[in-house]
């Protein structure tokens, strides 16, 4: 019996070459084991077990036509194929569409449905898809897919690898390297579950179920992988549906489903894998030999059977000598200021992805990949405003004030607060200055009963030139007392202190009389959220010290508590975990101190679509769970942040030259820069321009890169945008979604 | 009653540490319980812990253990009895401070927890480190005994009499699949003397008995 194995790659994320091996000789002490790679610098290739080595020049240099012969000449022959990589699994299946009594692997119609991460075949089996979502979207949606999920997400390569992107910057990053390495734009960015991590390994032979071990994850590195784990057996309740599945599949080889069991005990399905997984040997240890149940199924060879084990086992590193007939190759030398290092795919899976999809055996095929997903959608109001300019008449770079988006923003704003108000509890909007002090938008406040909040006193000066009441007055921040001797003479509504030293300072003013406010009250930082601002709640300490300092606030004021985290940055879901947490801590110190809690200060950072387009159902049920946390409180003040002020202006940007590359515009550079778009590292922006016709559209994610005008090399207010086809100087494109701190932040440079 | 007055029982030498003669060795010893002074600085020390815990916990599942604590107040000695304002100002705590403070935490989450007392095998020579460690604090050792050691956490309902067992020094849900060796799980007792308390209770397919040592 001669038995072929593949994927020998035995780095830090292994393949399970080395590991059927093992257990084949366990189970065939006789046999002859070849082992198959196609890089010598696999180190599986060394493994003393392997008989002999079949190796092959990297997918890149390899005939695919003259390969596939010589596979099917040796199956053919009599010889058995066991392959432990995937794509090596996909190139089989359309190298032998009707399969082959000696390939030990999947077809693909099998394969085509266990695509990640629809998993379509997984029908049946008691577990759940996590939510995904593919890159093929706009990136609007896919901002909105990682604020929905808490920027708990992974982006997933189609075939291997997967990163954790917290941030969208990081996104950005790690979409542009999986896209090129996998030569791919079918990515898919998936939420993350917290639980503990288990699989199913199985071997079916022709559609039936020859065996299947459950392993738990006992000990993981940090690539997330298998290091030690214990093995049982599968229960019934998941049995079932797979030998069914597999039965439908017609399924041939090894397989191993990945999940993640949850605190409530749910199962959540990862992927499932067309071979072995590269633990494979531990299920051997512990007494069920897979690889050897499937050679058997396929011979009907009996296989040697293993001892039973304690159903446990674990990675140990080892060295081999290196056989004398692959003696190590050289290591590269390494690029200029970097370190040498050995490659993650020294077989150049890569380039075999790159194949298959030039060959159509993957999906996509060889066009896919000028895919620029789905053009993003904006409001018709924002359509409006920008057929009411005039752009031959405008200087560029400019700010365009949305004027009918801007008031259709706060009209929103002032309908729900009005909504969401009941007889005990009154909901009223703060329009927060810092995010844009545009004395157009202060004004709009006004006119929709917001109040005004302020960060230093200067822009509660601002807010009262534009008509401010002093009791629509709110101050915060740290440095709220800035500049010197322009605290308002007449009483303002609330002052929230952000550190131990603020509230010393406040308490100090009120009762000098120099500060008047109805409303005192803290910012807290509730634990477990990275944050500069507010008072620490994270030890015992701080917060028996603020218990003991909100004794001494004056008892003729009204008491309050604010929160502020940005929405945008650590989800939405998130935040409204935070403001429970917040009223639990407001009980503990209303319990604590005697004080009763008549206001709460709730901000902010929410992104305009999470706070203008949804429901406000979560909002309606926060001010139940607050009233009922907190029976005196009578004002939730809501601060939106930027959700207010985002829409409200585009910035309106010339073409200055473009760069073509094969036809196509690689490059432009255009009279805008990263000093009007400060924010564009932290989300999507859409992109109008006008066509012939006077229509504008949105623009799609393309291969062109708008530079912006500053000599500064991460001036790039664009990195991947299509461009439409004869775009030239003096174009207008303008960047939506710039009236929050890309506006307020915006600075001067390059101007002279 | 606190595990240190327990511990300060003189606790007769055994011969070989078998688990009936541990179990027996330990029988009187209650959980360990948090006193509260019945001041303002025990409450606040009790609502931190509570309050903490509800903004750590997040969108998590009730049924999580409560991670954070070891990792605030690594596993030590600590001196018994102890009272909340004490425990949340002390750098380790031990396993009678952790169950009992978490204990309080699941009870707060809305799940059911009771008391559970274990005892583990370890190593004569892991054992020795401890009781030196113990030693230098100035606090008794009673829970060593040659390899074995006798332990504290916090059995927590799944659902019916469906419990999962969790360590709350090691931040760790214990495996009901035992096979001995090093840091097995010799005998547990899961303490309720509540009157509506079921008989037994069910933990990875084994039945254990309230209130008695069950050999696992």
């Amino acid at each position: 019996m001669k038995i072929y194995v593949s994927g020998l790659y035995s780095g830090g994320n292994p393949q399970p070459g080395v590991g059927i091996t093992r257990s084949l000789r366990q189970g065939y002490p006789d046999a002859t084991l070849v082992g198959v790679e196609y890089s010598n610098r696999s180190s599986g290739i060394h493994w003393p077990e392997l008989d002999e080595v079949w190796l092959q020049r990297p997918w890149d240099e390899l005939n695919l036509s003259a390969h596939g012969e010589a596979i099917r000449a040796l199956l053919d022959g009599g010889a058995l194929w066991i392959s432990g990589s995937d794509l090596e699994t996909m190139w089989l299946a359309s190298v032998f569409p009707e399969g082959h009594a000696n390939l030990l692997t999947p077809n693909a119609a099998a394969l085509a449905r266990i695509t990640k991460p629809q998993v379509e075949a997984h029908e049946g089996l008691p577990v759940q898809i996590p939510p995904y979502i593919p890159t093929d979207r706009s990136d609007w949606d896919l901002h909105a897919f990682c604020r929905k999920h808490d920027w708990r997400v992974w982006l997933k390569g189609p075939y291997y690898d997967a990163v954790r992107t917290r941030s969208w910057d990081s996104f950005e990053a790690v979409r542009t390297t999986l896209a090129k390495v996998w030569n791919t734009e079918r990515l898919f960015l998936q939420a993350h579950v917290t639980g503990y991590e288990e699989s199913v390994m199985l071997c079916a032979y022709e559609g039936e179920l020859l065996g299947c071990v459950r392993m738990r994850k006992r000990e993981i590195t940090e690539e997330g992988k298998t290091w030690a784990g214990d093995v049982s057996e599968v229960d019934e309740a998941f049995l079932t549906p797979l030998r069914r599945i597999l039965r439908e599949l017609n399924w041939t080889g090894g397989g191993e489903l990945e999940m993640v069991r949850d605190a409530d005990h749910r199962l959540w399905l990862l992927e499932m894998n067309p071979r072995f997984p590269a633990w494979v040997h531990g299920a051997t240890i512990a007494g069920v030999n897979l690889p050897a149940l499937l050679v058997e199924g396929a011979t009907g060879v009996a296989a040697q059977r293993p001892e039973p084990g304690r159903g446990e086992f674990t990675r140990v590193v080892v060295e081999v000598p290196v056989r004398s007939e692959f003696p190590l190759p050289p290591l590269p030398e390494h690029l200029g200021g970097g370190t040498g290092h050995s490659l993650k795919h020294p077989s150049g899976l890569p380039a075999l992805a790159e194949r298959l999809h030039k060959l159509n055996v993957l999906d996509g095929g060889d066009n896919e990949t000028s895919s620029g997903g789905d053009a993003p959608t904006v409001p018709n109001t924002m359509v409006e405003d920008l057929l009411a300019q005039d752009f031959n008449r405008i200087e560029t770079p400019a700010w365009v004030f949305m004027e009918s988006t801007a008031a259709d923003t706060f009209k929103r704003a002032a309908a729900m607060a009005h909504t969401l108000s009941t007889n005990q509890t009154r909901v009223t909007n703060a329009y927060s200055i810092k995010t844009n002090p545009d004395a157009r938008l202060i004004k709009l406040a006004l006119d929709s009963g917001f109040m005004a909040e302020g960060i230093s006193l200067l822009e509660l000066h601002k807010a009262l030139e534009v008509g401010f009441r002093p009791d629509q007055l709110i101050l915060n921040g740290p440095g709220k007392w800035w500049p010197e001797g322009m605290i308002p003479k007449e009483q303002i509504h609330a002052v929230f202190c952000d550190s131990a030293p603020d509230l010393k300072k406040t308490v100090a003013a009120l009762n000098s009389g120099e500060l008047k406010a109805k409303i005192v009250g803290v910012r807290i930082r509730t634990p477990h959220i990275p944050s500069r601002f507010g008072i620490a709640l994270d030890t015992p300490e701080t917060f028996k010290s603020l218990v003991e300092s909100i004794a001494t606030l004056p008892e003729d004021t009204g008491f309050g508590v604010h929160f502020h985290m940005a929405s945008s940055n650590i989800g939405v879901k998130a935040w409204w975990r935070l403001f429970d947490s917040m009223l639990r801590w407001c009980q503990s110190l209303e319990r604590l101190t005697g004080r009763t809690i008549e206001v709460l200060d709730i901000g902010g950072g929410w992104f305009p679509d999470d706070w203008h387009s949804v429901d406000h159902s979560d909002f309606a049920k926060a001010v139940k769970r607050a009233q009922a946390a907190l029976p005196n409180v009578g004002q939730i003040i809501s601060e939106p942040g930027k959700a207010m002020a985002q829409p409200t202006m585009a910035l309106a940007m010339r073409v200055l030259e473009t760069q073509e590359e094969d036809g196509e515009i690689t490059e432009a550079v255009v009279d805008a820069s990263i000093a009007e778009l400060p924010m564009y590292f932290h989300y999507p922006h859409r992109v109008l321009t006008q066509d012939r016709g006077g229509d504008w559209k949105t623009l799609k994610r393309g291969k062109s890169q708008l530079m912006g005008r500053l000599c500064m090399e991460h001036d790039v207010v664009a990195a991947n945008i299509e461009l439409p086809e004869g775009t030239r100087a003096g174009d207008v494109l303008v960047f939506c979604d710039a009236g929050g701190y890309d506006r307020s932040m915006s600075y001067v440079f390059g101007r002279g | 009653m606190y595990l240190a007055e327990v511990e300060t029982r003189a606790v007769q030498a055994t011969e070989v540490p078998e688990v009936t003669s541990c179990t027996v060795k330990w029988d009187s010893w209650p959980a360990s319980t948090i006193s509260h002074h019945g001041q303002a600085c025990c409450e606040i020390a009790r609502e931190w812990m509570l309050a903490n815990d509800f903004s750590q916990l997040g969108d998590a599942a009730a049924l999580t253990g409560p991670r954070w604590l070891p990792k605030k107040y690594p596993w030590g000695p600590s001196p018994w009895p102890m009272h909340w304002c004490e425990a949340v100002g002390r750098k380790k705590l031990d396993c009678g401070a952790h169950q009992a403070i978490s204990q309080e935490l699941f009870t707060a989450r809305g799940v059911q927890s009771r008391p559970a007392q274990f005892v583990q095998q370890f190593s004569e020579e892991a054992t020795r480190h401890w009781g030196h460690k113990w030693g230098e604090d100035q606090v008794p050792a009673g829970w060593i005994d040659g390899d074995v050691i006798y332990h504290e956490g916090c059995a927590v309902t799944v659902e019916g009499d469906e419990i999962k067992l969790w360590d709350a020094s090691a931040g760790w849900w214990i495996d009901p699949q035992q096979s001995g060796g090093y840091g097995a799980l010799l005998s547990v007792r899961i303490l309720d003397p509540s009157a509506e308390a079921p008989q037994t209770l069910s933990w990875g397919g084994r039945q254990l008995a309230l209130n008695r040592w069950n050999t696992v």
